[in-house]
């Protein structure tokens, strides 16, 4: 393995993207022409990063890891790590306009957008691995059981996996 | 003191680090037990703050939620809240992720394990929507105050913008800058109006 190509490939990935999935098409398509991942790999990767902690991009680590070991996990650790700090150079850029009406209205504009379209992500997600009755009921009560603050989200969420495992 | 913690640089990582290890659900989990940690238990952050946060970390390259934490880290305790915040949140949540790629590599073909994961993808849908909720409520709070224009125009961006995506899959970075433009003209327009009342 080539360390050096493998950490531009995936900070290249990183750099130019934004989001934990906005990596996928450049990763997918070096990784696959380098014959470094299967398609098989990609799909285990991606789903791990949904339920583990942390953010959902770390499926970069569960791929760099199948593919490259523990080394490639720390790589790929170190360049997911350092393409977000230029977010404290944005930061710079919102201190001198904070105070505009403008400003507000730009990021509240944005929260938005993102909730919006979060929504349509996961749930296209959720049903498209289909969907039935009992899983539907399950995601409404989790997510009343969130709001309501009463129960810790591991509880809630290893209750349903819990489910699923007794009821497959 | 549970509920109003003072704060201190060592509290900061093990709040981190609890995250770091216990948000299994992926980044709606960490978002969720991020506002739960910072904003409702300790009130170190407040909601509205929390959510320039938000946006702001949407503009970086990478993970958002990386991001996320650098603010939160540099808002609380400058450069060493920075250090503290990335090392507390991601080595647990990173060596857990590589630790389960290895476990489940192995069992991932059995019928029962799959349908455990689509039971708790289910709770992770569930959870999510919470958080979301979480994020816009403030954001609709406050153009209640402004008028009934205000919070249809903050509902027209969430809901045309979800359309857009749904319908044409636009490069999200796109629909940023839409949803920010028409927001900034919005907040624009409103106090230019209420200076000449």
């Amino acid at each position: 393995m080539n360390w050096f190509l493998f950490f531009w490939v995936v900070l290249k990935s990183v750099l130019f993207s934004t989001g934990g999935f906005g990596p996928l098409p450049s990763l997918h398509a070096d990784f696959i022409a380098h014959g470094w991942a299967s398609e098989k790999q990609f799909t285990e990767a991606l789903a791990i990063g949904q339920i583990t902690p942390g953010p959902n991009g770390l499926w970069v680590a569960s791929l760099c890891y199948l593919v490259a070991g523990v080394p490639g996990a720390v790589l790929s650790c170190v360049a997911l790590l350092l393409p977000p700090l230029s977010i404290l150079i944005v930061q710079l850029v919102y201190a001198r306009i904070a105070d505009r009406a403008a400003t507000q209205g730009a990021l509240d504009g944005v929260v938005l957008v993102i909730v919006g379209f979060n929504v349509i992500v996961v749930a296209r997600l959720f049903f498209g691995n289909g969907a039935d009755l009992r899983l539907v009921a399950i995601a409404v009560l989790s997510a009343a059981l969130a709001i309501s603050r009463r129960v810790p989200s591991i509880v809630i969420l290893a209750a349903a996996a819990l489910v699923g495992l007794l009821f497959g | 003191m549970t509920d109003q913690e003072a704060f201190s640089v060592r509290r900061l990582f093990f709040v981190w680090a609890k995250i770091g290890f216990t948000s299994f659900g992926g980044g709606a989990v960490s978002q969720y037990l991020i506002q739960e940690s910072f904003i409702y238990k300790r009130k170190w952050l407040g909601a509205e703050e929390y959510a320039n946060i938000i946006a702001m970390s949407q503009i970086a390259p990478g993970i958002n939620l990386i991001a996320n934490a650098i603010l939160i880290g540099k808002r609380l305790a400058g450069w060493l809240g920075i250090l503290v915040s990335l090392v507390g949140f991601v080595l647990p949540s990173a060596a857990i992720t590589v630790g389960i790629s290895a476990i489940y590599a192995k069992f991932s073909s059995l019928p029962r394990v799959q349908s455990a994961l689509a039971t708790a993808f289910a709770a992770i849908f569930g959870i999510s929507l919470a958080t979301n909720w979480r994020n816009a409520g403030p954001i609709f709070a406050s153009n209640r105050k402004r008028g009934p224009a205000a919070l249809a125009f903050a509902l027209a961006i969430m809901i045309g913008s979800a359309l857009v995506y749904a319908a044409f899959s636009p490069t999200v970075l796109v629909l940023y800058l839409v949803g920010g433009l028409c927001g900034a003209f919005a907040y624009r327009h409103n106090a230019g109006k209420k200076r000449k009342d």
